[in-house]
């Protein structure tokens, strides 16, 4: 048994190590990035509807800010997925 | 003919599944995306079209009642004043960039819309247009920044709080162009290549128009009011006295 996982290993080449390597690293890229900015964006849903709940007259303005805001958090998770693009199909 | 034709399908490089452009001019070599370009001319084809056929019924006496076309001309004109123009500074800003403004919400909102269809592409899942975009945006920003606040206080706004926050200034500044480029290109980007993934590999039928849909039409509306309000916040920050 010892045997056939010596054989299995030394069958693995250091090119798809590096294949593996980056679809992990892609994989992670995207999912650990994507937290930062779905907190954020939830954050300012969160806040926004307080405001509304609040001030129904000020409805528009605040929904106005609101995609603002969140486009704006959004760009951190936009970076992670081009950093996972590069990594699939650029490196 | 053929030869000239030949001689065109010459400069055609496939690269990835793209098709590029190749001219050599003064031994410097110019690449262009075809897709992209010939994209780009449909939509600008499409908002010229669509302005010309809404001018012919504006011809009428200004007593005559509006008829249905001038009407919904109006709440155009009236939503877009109302959501963009809206957030401008002062009112004197708000008349002269609010043609620009639009223009702008109009091609990028067109763009992203183009690539519901079948057998086109979004001109703006390419990074080379919305950075285009973008730099328009930041150059107007500087040129109105000048023009407003005289060039000695437009100098002055980099060296604010503290003379030694300069190249924290500069940087922030030049990231402005970068991250509303990336912005725009990410998104429609990444609805593209979830379609295409949806399409090809797991389920052919059904879902991918749905999934085409929710990304193009809803994610491409929100991300050209995104481009178009970003635009006016950079103005306005770069104007402000």
């Amino acid at each position: 048994m010892l045997q056939d996982a010596q054989n299995v290993v030394s069958g693995i080449s250091g090119a798809d190590i590096a294949t593996a390597a980056k679809y992990i690293a892609a994989g992670l890229c995207m999912g650990i990035g994507a937290i930062g900015s779905a907190i954020g964006e939830g954050l300012a849903a969160a806040h926004a509807l307080d405001g509304m709940a609040r001030q129904p007259e000020m409805q528009g303005a605040l929904l106005r800010t609101m995609v603002l805001g969140q486009a704006i958090t959004e760009t951190t998770g936009i970076y992670s997925l081009l950093i996972a693009i590069v990594l699939l199909f650029v490196i | 003919m053929g030869e000239v034709y030949g001689q065109l399908l010459g400069l055609l490089e496939n690269l990835g599944q793209k098709r590029i452009a190749v001219f050599h001019l003064l031994g410097v070599e110019i690449r262009f995306d075809v897709t992209t370009i010939v994209m780009s001319w449909v939509v600008i084809a499409l908002l010229v079209l669509l302005a010309l056929w809404l001018r012919r019924s504006l011809r009428q006496p200004i007593e005559e009642k509006p008829n249905r076309v001038q009407a919904a001309l109006d709440a155009l004109i009236d939503l877009l004043k109302s959501q963009l123009s809206g957030n401008f500074s002062s009112e004197r800003l708000a008349t002269l960039m609010f043609p620009f403004i639009s223009t702008l919400f109009l091609y990028v909102l067109l763009s992203n819309w183009l690539g519901v269809l079948p057998y086109l592409t979004s001109p703006t899942q390419d990074l080379n247009v919305t950075f285009g975009l973008a730099l328009l945006v930041f150059v107007l920003s500087q040129v109105l920044a000048v023009r407003f606040k005289g060039f000695r206080r437009y100098l002055g706004r980099f060296l604010e709080p503290y003379a030694f926050m300069l190249p924290i200034n500069v940087v922030g500044e030049i990231a402005k162009p970068l991250s509303h480029s990336f912005r725009l290109f990410g998104n429609i980007l990444a609805g593209t290549i979830l379609v295409t993934v949806v399409m090809v590999k797991f389920i052919p039928i059904i879902v991918p128009p749905v999934l085409s849909i929710f990304f193009g039409l809803f994610f491409g509306g929100i991300q050209a009011f995104v481009f178009a309000i970003l635009a006016v916040a950079y103005i306005n920050v770069a104007v402000e006295e």
